[in-house]
């Protein structure tokens, strides 16, 4: 993640901005899909569940795969993506709230996360210190090279999804998760991981997956929104037929966190070969493949092993000295 | 080391080759993809000792036994090489790169005592392992190493078919990596060439011959054999061992 910590620092104080790059007007099969979709958008995404017409592999399922980032901003607001992380307000936070993106939370309609009161004073806690930490609990864990976790692997960096019989695989910018798909089960409830137990199956366009297992550490961005290792989280990868988009629904069930459950929505968008690398979204390098058409492919993901923190005031990630005696 | 350990390594080195290949001609029963190429898809792991050491060694403290894993017997070192890797070991408790979690090369990654799962597509394989955050991509699709290539801490991973045999050549390497406990070690000017190929359908004969003009004075070839992981229900759980240190503080945790 050498070119993501320098990314990272860049995009710290602002909303993620579209870089402006030329539409190349590449023919291709694609050409044929709809007109190519921004890279970032103020508004949400309408993309109805049914069935699916577009391309299958041959185990059946619909083909998805290939490079994805979302099209609102990173993590650093998660209920005001476009407004800023906590104490680094963007520009367009001084405008209108209707002039930037909504919430991710689309359900319930006010777009806040439903707090328990205690845990709305954990989450106020954190955003507040977030930009000058004097305890370890005020870092947010992904700048310590944690794995983004569910959901904000969702809107940090685009990735990759490689699907294969049994198995839909993400390829984040900060972690990996393996969803498991037909009649499997969870794992012991005892084990607690930062990407959780996904074990899914497909309904038309749409990617369910149960979410189990989850350690509620990875936190949702900068604002300090979080579930607890109680929590489960249905989520819907709904697919639209032309193959160039889905939205990220995904409902969050957590009593002893939440009044009620919740969902947040988060619009996606594929990047393909006739797009231009911009080191976020699609952070590719190129094929080298001779005589074949342009394309591109997933750098090596390093974090932990480049020996420094980034980002938002983080500081003490050990290093130096052994963390594991195995 | 002894010189009858020695040569016993070299006896059974020379033992398992002959093996892997009277198995192969008989491996007709193996899985493949649709595209009939063979199908590696599944958990794997090693039952060998060799990231303990991968030379010949009696049991210490921190590993026990082996009869090592280099066709050669051991490892040509150039001389001052070897003076670096007994550096490396006397501080292996401390410097053992492994130890803080970080991705631990080619070919290390694969005979690290770990599972780790391969997906398989007729363009790549995707070997994610359960240690740290790890992952490798293997590109099948008939591309090159980048034309400008970065310093890479699993280097850069082309394969192509010989027959049943997956063949990858690795390069772009950097010099952070180790290749075992014992403190081998390797500079920025690593090749490798690994062969991946079926001993039968639960076993693969997995070998890595190595080459770095600043470090050996030779090529010289890891064999170890991986086992699939056929445990009822088992699955990859992950690992992310790097955040140990500070996940107790989350979440909204923890007075410090």
């Amino acid at each position: 993640m050498t070119r993501t910590a320098l990314a990272t620092l860049l995009l710290a104080s602002s909303t993620i901005a579209a870089p402006a790059i030329a539409q190349e007007p590449t023919p291709s099969a694609n050409a044929a899909k709809s007109e190519r979709l921004p890279r970032v958008i103020k508004e949400r995404l309408s993309i109805p569940e049914g069935e699916w017409t577009g391309p299958r592999l041959a185990d059946g399922q619909p083909d998805v795969s290939g490079f994805w980032s979302n099209m609102i901003a990173n993590h650093n607001n998660f209920t005001d993506p476009q407004a800023g992380a906590p104490g680094e307000p963007t520009e367009a936070a001084n405008l209108p709230r209707d002039q930037r993106a909504p919430s991710r939370v689309s359900d319930p309609e006010d777009g806040q996360v439903p707090y328990l009161p205690e845990a709305r004073v954990l989450q106020q806690d954190f955003a507040e210190n977030f930009a000058n930490p004097t305890k370890s609990r005020y870092i947010e864990p992904m700048a310590r090279c944690a794995p983004a976790g569910v959901p904000k692997s969702l809107y940090w960096h685009g990735y990759e999804i490689r699907q294969y019989p049994g198995y839909v695989v993400f390829l984040f910018d900060t972690g990996t998760r393996i969803i498991r798909l037909g009649d499997a089960k969870h794992i012991h409830p005892d084990i607690k991981l930062w990407n959780g137990d996904s074990i899914g199956h497909w309904e038309g366009n749409t990617l369910v997956v149960d979410v189990t297992n989850n350690n509620g550490k990875a936190l949702f961005g900068r604002t300090g929104d979080f579930m607890s290792e109680n929590a489960t989280v249905a989520e819907r990868y709904v697919f639209a037929q032309d193959g160039a988009s889905f939205n990220y629904v995904a409902t969050f069930t957590d009593p002893t966190v939440y009044s009620r459950p919740w969902t947040a929505t988060v619009p996606t968008r594929r990047y393909t070969a006739e797009d231009e690398p911009d080191g976020w979204h699609y952070d590719v390098t190129p094929v080298n493949n001779p005589g074949q058409p342009r394309d591109y492919e997933m750098p090596e993901r390093i974090c932990v092993e480049n020996n420094g923190p980034f980002g938002g005031g983080a500081i003490g990630v050990v290093v130096h000295e052994p963390l594991i005696q195995r | 080391m002894s010189g009858n350990l020695l040569k016993a390594s070299r006896h059974l080195a020379v033992a398992l080759a002959a093996f892997v290949l009277s198995a192969q001609a008989h491996a007709q029963d193996i899985p493949r993809l649709p595209s009939g190429k063979p199908d590696f898809s599944g958990v794997w792991q090693t039952l060998s000792e060799a990231d303990y050491d991968l030379e010949p060694h009696v049991g210490r403290r921190d590993a026990p036994p082996g009869q090592g894993v280099v066709a050669e017997g051991k490892i040509p070192y150039l001389p001052e090489a070897l003076e670096l890797r007994q550096d490396n070991y006397e501080n292996r408790m401390q410097d053992d790169p492994r130890l803080k979690c970080w991705s631990l090369g080619v070919p290390r990654s694969v005979y690290h005592p770990t599972p780790f799962q391969v997906f398989q597509r007729d363009s790549d394989l995707t070997l994610i392992h359960r240690l740290g955050h790890q992952t490798r991509t293997i590109h099948t699709n008939g591309s090159l190493h980048p034309e400008d290539g970065e310093e890479l801490w699993m280097g850069d991973s082309r394969g192509k078919w010989e027959g049943d045999t997956l063949v990858v050549d690795v390069d772009d390497f950097n010099a952070e990596t180790w290749l075992d406990r014992a403190g081998n070690f390797h500079s920025e000017d690593l090749h490798v060439v690994e062969r991946w190929s079926f001993v039968d359908k639960d076993t693969i004969a997995y070998s890595a011959t190595l080459e770095d003009p600043q470090v050996f004075s030779a090529s010289w070839t890891i064999n170890v054999l991986l086992h699939r992981r056929r445990d009822p229900g088992f699955v990859l759980i992950e690992d992310y061992c790097q955040t140990l240190e500070y996940d107790q503080f989350y979440p909204h945790k923890g007075d410090k």
